[in-house]
């Protein structure tokens, strides 16, 4: 049975394939205006990938930002419940996911089953947000993968308005014309970053194993003084790309939906 | 919270910070710059304290005797409570209880670390606290909701009917810390007999409430010796009011903090009239030569902060205003209305005098005293005088000769940040510039100091100040 999980999110759709809970094909790309543009997109990049056709999947569940409006899904989940299934998938020790998204953060508490216990989200605008990191990435004029690595050279971090993006794109813009060294500035956003989102993990009071979901996973400025604040390491998956945890959820939940299906007949 | 900063309790790292930059204050610049070499991250903050001369020693031993008390409270059979700097600590030291005073607890992280109390502010938070709540409180105070500072016996407050969030602050702490907690309430209107009779039954209640938990009767001739030293505070800070009036001011900026960190701290305590006598005494040699108290003798402007300072790292606030040639006229923090004082003439009813004559004189000026601290005074308008802060700014602005207002303060101050843009409107038809700091006074994540001077600068020279 090849099941289908598709995440629209804010900035990044994707999609993944499964097969007897294995990756067959997996896709990312920026999110369009239209949900079902950015939806179909991943999910062809997917099937591309895996090498099969659309009708040979059994079942797809849409999750994420956009999940009401892709036209191919047999059911909708929450971004919550796709996320911790899908952190459990990629670690099955984890018990407190961080998911960064596009356009919010959320912290949240699995049971040893995978189901959520516990979770929060943001209560403000883009900051702690992976929309966060991308703004200040193109004030700075760099990648926004190579930020994550610019802690690692700061000598003296900046101290970084975080609770507006756009005071903080302000601030970034100030540090630049003042000379501050380019990687001070790039751990100062990734600090502002860590202790937004440390909140959320201290609120719910994260427990080991803690692991990251969503892109900003992939930044290890972010990832090191988020560990370095909370205390305790935040072990990054490996199994497959952290970005995908929401439709690995999905995908995994397409699974359960058409078993329990066959069930009832 | 990092684990690091829950290896030492956050007013112990103050103390351990303050001890050793008190004791080499009187060194000589051969060991000043010799200590700043293991040091070079406090010569920021240590520096333009000890350039104020002996005021500046002064300030510095004060404090740092401030957190020896504390530090040593329990083993002297002291009880301690927190409180905040809207009620006097005079009757605190009158029954030998040692006061945490959030607020400038919270402004000395904010002067002394790059970091601030972001860590005890975030940790507020995470056990329940708004972001948009003070964060004036909330600093000092995610430390001891942490466990991270001595261990607190009571909470002491008057901010009901004054400022919800502080007072919102105190009662989620009582229960958070399961401690014994007094609120003294204030009725909604002021300078009537019916509410001085409420407010002095009231106060009698809490003395009561802190007898108890100190286990100490209120010893009146400890309170005359604590009136008789507030009396002599008052006296020099009226002497400080009246020289600040002159062209150019003869205080340094400065001393507006000095002055009420003081009163906060140590009302009624002689460690803070020495530090007033030295200030009294630096200022009026700077009157008798008609020098302005600014490090380059010149005063090209006279600011009025209608509400706080800003506690950025190394006094960063008070060094612009002294690189700029701005004279500090003060703020409300540092007004006390006590009946000597130079700008009461227009605000009838407005001061409190201090009477040891008797029992019920002495708590009824205390009392009294405590009903004009900043916030219960000037940000309440109560129904019978709304506009109160306006007019008093107003009032203080004209007394001063100030050239123009700024507002500083906290999103989370309901009371100025949310009606802070008609009182600028009103303000400025009375022909006064007035610049509204978006920043947060104690947090700098809110807004940076780098994006808060540039701000300041344009208001300067766009409004010709400068």
């Amino acid at each position: 049975m090849i099941t289908a999980g598709c995440d629209v999110g804010s900035l990044t759709s994707k999609a993944v394939l499964m097969k007897n809970k294995r990756i067959i094909g997996s896709y990312i790309t920026k999110s369009r205006v239209k949900p079902e543009v950015s939806a179909r997109e991943a999910m062809q990049g997917a099937l591309q990938q895996a090498g099969i056709s659309e009708d040979q999947i059994t079942c797809c569940v849409g999750t994420g930002y956009g999940r009401e409006k892709i036209p191919f899904v047999n059911v909708a989940v929450s971004e919550i419940a796709c996320h911790g299934k899908g952190a459990k998938w990629l670690m099955p020790s984890v018990r407190t996911i961080i998911d960064i998204g596009g356009q919010d953060c959320k912290a949240m508490k699995i049971d040893a089953s995978g189901k959520v216990i516990k979770f929060i989200t943001n209560d403000k605008c883009a900051s702690g947000t992976g929309r966060f990191l991308e703004v200040m990435a193109r004030v700075l004029g760099i990648n926004i993968e190579d930020l994550g690595r610019m802690s690692r050279k700061a000598k003296t971090p900046v101290i970084l308005a975080s609770t507006c993006t756009v005071w903080a794109q302000a601030d970034v813009i100030k540090y630049l014309n003042s000379g501050y060294a380019l990687e001070d500035i790039g751990a100062g956003i990734n600090t502002a970053m860590a202790n937004r989102i440390a909140i959320l993990a201290n609120t719910i009071k994260a427990e080991k194993d803690i692991s990251m979901t969503g892109g900003v996973a992939k930044n290890e400025g972010v990832v090191t003084t988020l560990s370095k604040t909370l205390g305790q390491k935040i072990k990054v998956a490996r199994k497959a790309d952290p970005q995908l945890a929401g439709a690995i959820g999905a995908a995994l939940f397409a699974e359960e939906h058409k078993t329990e299906q066959g069930g009832q007949q | 919270m990092r684990p690091e900063i829950k290896e030492y309790n956050y007013d112990w790292m103050l103390w351990r910070i303050l001890d050793p930059a008190s004791r080499i204050a009187d060194g000589s610049l051969k060991e000043l710059d010799l200590a700043y070499r293991y040091v070079p991250y406090f010569k920021g903050v240590l520096d333009p304290l000890l350039r104020e001369g002996l005021p500046g020693r002064l300030f510095l031993k004060m404090i740092n005797t401030y957190f020896e008390n504390l530090h040593t409270a329990h083993a002297k059979g002291k009880k301690i409570a927190i409180t905040t700097f809207c009620f006097s600590p005079a009757i605190c030291y009158a029954l030998g209880v040692v006061p945490v005073t959030l607020e400038p607890l919270t402004a000395l992280g904010g002067l002394m670390w790059k970091r601030g109390t972001f860590d005890y502010l975030d940790y507020a938070c995470e056990m329940g606290f708004t972001e948009t709540s003070c964060s004036s409180q909330r600093g000092a105070l995610g430390a001891y909701l942490a466990g991270l500072g001595e261990e607190i016996d009571f909470l002491l407050c008057d901010t009901p009917g004054v400022c919800d969030t502080n007072a919102n602050a105190f009662a989620f702490a009582a229960a958070f810390l399961d401690k014994p907690f007094y609120q003294l309430n204030y009725p909604q209107t002021l300078g009537d007999n019916k509410t001085d009779n409420y407010h002095l039954a009231d106060y009698k209640e809490m003395i009561r409430f802190m007898e108890d938990q100190s286990g100490k009767k209120l010893d009146l001739d400890r309170l005359r010796q604590v009136l008789d030293e507030v009396d002599k505070q008052d006296e020099l800070i009226s002497d400080l009011e009246d020289m600040q009036r002159l062209i150019p001011n003869p205080l340094p900026p400065m001393y507006n903090l000095f002055n009420y960190v003081g009163r906060f701290l140590f009302a009624g305590m002689p460690e803070y009239t020495r530090l007033l006598k030295s200030m009294v005494d630096k200022a009026g040699e700077n009157a008798s030569a008609g020098r302005s108290g600014l490090r380059s003798g010149k005063e090209k402007r006279r600011l009025f902060l209608c509400y706080i300072d800003h506690y950025s790292l190394n006094w960063n606030f008070w060094q612009w205003l002294d690189d700029h040639g701005i004279a500090h006229m003060g703020s409300i923090l540092s007004r006390g209305f006590r009946d000597n004082v130079c700008y009461t003439e227009d605000l009838e009813g407005s001061t409190y005098s201090v009477d040891t004559s008797n029992i019920d004189t002495m708590i009824d000026s205390i009392a009294q005293m405590n009903a004009r601290l900043p916030m219960v005074r000037s940000i309440r308008g109560p129904y019978d005088q709304p506009n109160m802060w306006l007019d008093e700014s107003l009032v203080m602005a004209k007394v001063f000769q100030a050239d123009c207002i700024i507002y500083n303060g906290t999103p989370g101050c309901r009371n100025t940040w949310g009606m802070v843009k008609p009182f600028a409107k009103e303000i400025e038809k009375h022909g006064y510039p007035v610049h509204i700091m978006y920043s947060d006074a104690f947090d700098d994540r809110i807004e940076s100091w780098e994006a808060t001077r540039e701000r300041l600068d344009e208001f300067f020279k766009i409004r010709g100040l400068l």
